[in-house]
């Protein structure tokens, strides 16, 4: 048994979920043409947030922090220029400091000149008076009083040793000893402060190199996060967007030409091709349109045979009636006329009454919603269909569950799907077959299921997933289209609902029509 | 046994057996009109009818089956098929099991008398056709 392995409708019916929506769901589906406008406007009527914005956004910000890395690091340059500036300077101070001290010891020893260590004193000096501006920068304004007072006091306590031993200031021997200690304790001292500046200016040195090492390395990344941030955001928002589109795609092939309507806050390029996509839409509901009655006609077509054939009673009663009534005017008694003329009334709207019925499903209608009573408009149907029953000698058997709810939907058409399935059924049967068709409530809430269950040959099992395509058909040439079951799905899958088959080889097959049950008042319904 | 024709008419619609019977009268035919295929062919499995007069699609029995019943029953007798306007093949195929004849609805008291007058003369008891035809034009 091939049971439930095809469904009209691509997906299952939607969870029963509150009542209300569903409903609204129904009448989406099927007001379509209002649909149309107001998807568009709703489509338009959103803040731009363009794919191409998005793009531009992201390079600009990773542009934008790349200059923000560039400045930062221009400045980080800039100090440790300066930094170095100031070693160099204090490094030329220390020199000249120490060959001062160079010339003041050989002074000691060997009592050479004093004035070449009063040189390199000079020249320290005007070192530091040149270089005052980046001395200040580093130092502070405070750095005259650190380094200059030492300067002076070690120049003059040079001034004072330099002096002749012949001349009137000349020192006593102790006093020139209290003086070259002191030159020497001065010397030292101005050495190591200039020393201790210079191992920690280069340890700030070494800070801000390896700050800027660390401010490179963290912009880099950040520039990378940023950068992977904004590729995967523009990824994700168009491989959703085109997900998006594929699913929209297998919905309106299922027959569900419900307009798009926007799903997200702000319109893109993909807005235009949902709009492109609603106008596609339009036109292949127009087309469907166009299918859908021309495939009816094919049934009026069907149904004319019937017809012409079950007319031929009625015709042939008034032939006989009129015949004998002109052969046998003058012997009949007013009675016997009056009795013959009352067949042929009686035979001509009995005439009536049978095309009537066609012509009422002829008739080419605009489509109209309204809360259908399911067993009478299937009772209608298989009257529509009785001449067609009755000609191929087959049986049909009508059941309906009492105290059914209504279904929403479009008589016209609904009644076209059943008389398809019931045309099909009379089709597999043969003579003296029996068709049964049943109302009853669906397995899932709120659906009532149609069946139409033959008793013909069956389907074969390895034709049943084609049995719904279009142009697919196993009547001979000229006899079908192959778009009946299409045809019907579309219909059926406007009105919410789904068709399937389960069909055993030999035992016939049943043919199962489910939809959705309508929420609106029947009473309420039918003013409208 | 009276020398008349003996007719069966069997047609589902009551208004042909009303209509026919004294229109085969008028022939010299005694007709015995049935709506219900069952009670022909009770009445015919004790009674020969010279014609039978079947139409071809009705609910429960149909005519084929008639005519099949008659062919073994009464193989002299003569049987006359009413068909649809549709159904060509089915009269074909009545002629091919052994019909007489068969004649199309909608038709006229007459075809179906001139059918009757063929099957008389087959079976060699004529019956006076022309002279209704006469007394029509005359009277």
């Amino acid at each position: 048994m091939v049971e439930g392995s095809i469904q009209g409708n691509g997906q299952p019916p939607p969870e029963a979920g509150p009542q209300a929506e569903e409903e609204i769901e129904v009448q989406g589906r099927l007001g379509l043409a209002r649909g149309a406008e107001q998807a568009r406007r709703a489509l338009l009527n959103r803040p731009r947030f363009s794919l191409r914005l998005q793009i531009f956004l992201g390079n600009a910000l990773a542009f934008l922090i790349a200059i923000a890395i560039a400045i930062a690091l221009v400045a980080s340059f800039h100090r440790m220029e300066s930094k170095i500036r100031f070693l160099e300077i204090v490094n030329d101070y220390v020199m000249e400091v120490e060959q001062a001290r160079r010339f003041e010891k050989n002074f000691f020893l060997y009592g050479t000149n004093l004035s070449d260590a009063q040189d390199n004193v000079f020249k320290a000096e005007n070192i530091l008076s040149r270089n005052a501006e980046e001395l200040a920068a580093i130092m502070g304004a405070g750095w005259r009083e650190e380094m200059l007072p030492n300067l002076h006091r070690y120049e003059q306590l040079l001034e004072k040793l330099g002096q002749q031993p012949q001349s009137d200031q000349a020192l006593s021997k102790q006093e020139r000893r209290r003086v070259q200690s002191q030159v020497r304790g001065q010397g030292q001292q101005m050495v190591s402060a200039a020393l201790g500046l210079l191992s920690k200016e280069k340890t700030a040195l070494a800070e801000v190199l390896t700050r800027s090492r660390l401010l490179l390395f963290y912009s880099v990344g950040l520039l990378l996060l940023c950068m992977a941030l904004n590729a995967y955001l523009l990824g994700s928002r168009m491989l959703s967007s085109i997900n998006r589109f594929g699913q929209y795609a297998h919905r309106i092939a299922s027959g569900d030409f419900t307009p798009l309507t926007p799903s997200k806050r702000y319109r893109d390029e993909f807005t235009e091709l949902a709009l492109a996509i609603n106008s596609m839409i339009e036109e292949l509901e127009d087309r469907e349109a166009v299918l859908v009655q021309s495939h009816k006609m094919r049934a009026v077509g069907t149904l004319t045979a019937g017809v012409a054939h079950e007319l031929n009673n009625p015709m042939n009663n008034i032939t006989l009636t009129a015949h004998m009534l002109q052969e046998d005017y003058a012997d009949l008694d007013d009675q016997e006329r009056l009795e013959m003329i009352g067949d042929v009334v009686g035979e001509a709207s009995r005439a009536k009454k049978i095309i009537s019925n066609l012509l009422d499903f002829a008739r080419e209608s605009g489509s109209q919603l309204e809360p259908l009573d399911l067993p009478e408009l299937l009772r209608e149907t298989i009257a529509l269909a009785s001449n067609q029953i009755k000609l191929s000698g087959i049986k049909i058997d009508f059941q309906a569950s009492g105290n059914l709810p209504r279904v929403h939907g479009d008589s016209q058409q609904l009644r076209q799907v059943f008389l398809n399935l019931i045309l099909n059924a009379i089709d597999a049967s043969s003579k003296g077959g029996q068709i049964q068709v049943l109302v009853l409530p669906a397995d899932e809430p709120n659906y009532l299921a149609v069946k139409v269950i033959d008793s013909g040959s069956g389907i074969p099992a390895h034709i049943l997933p084609s049995i719904f395509d279009p142009f697919f058909t196993t009547k001979g040439k000229g006899k079908g289209t192959g778009l009946g079951l299409s045809v019907s799905q579309g219909i059926v899958a406007k009105h919410g609902g789904r068709i399937r088959v389960s069909s055993q080889e030999k035992q016939g097959a049943t043919f199962t029509v489910v939809l959705p049950v309508t929420t609106i008042p029947a009473e309420l319904g039918a003013k409208k | 046994m009276s020398d008349n024709l003996q007719v069966l008419l069997l047609d589902d619609e009551p208004i042909v057996g009303r209509r026919l019977k004294p229109a085969l009268a008028k022939i010299g035919c005694d007709v015995d009109v049935f709506e219900d295929p069952e009670q022909a062919l009770a009445k015919m499995a004790q009674k020969e009818y010279d014609v039978v007069v079947t139409d071809i699609r009705m609910d429960q029995i149909d005519g084929m089956q008639v005519l099949e019943f008659v062919r073994d029953r009464w193989p002299r007798s003569k049987v006359i098929m009413i068909t649809g306007y549709a159904m060509m093949s089915l009269a074909r195929e009545a002629m091919e099991k052994g019909a007489f004849d068969f004649i199309a609805k909608p038709f006229k008291p007459d075809d179906l008398r001139r059918v009757i007058a063929k099957a008389a003369h087959a079976l060699g008891s004529d019956i006076d056709f022309e002279a209704v035809e006469m007394e029509k034009v005359n009277g």
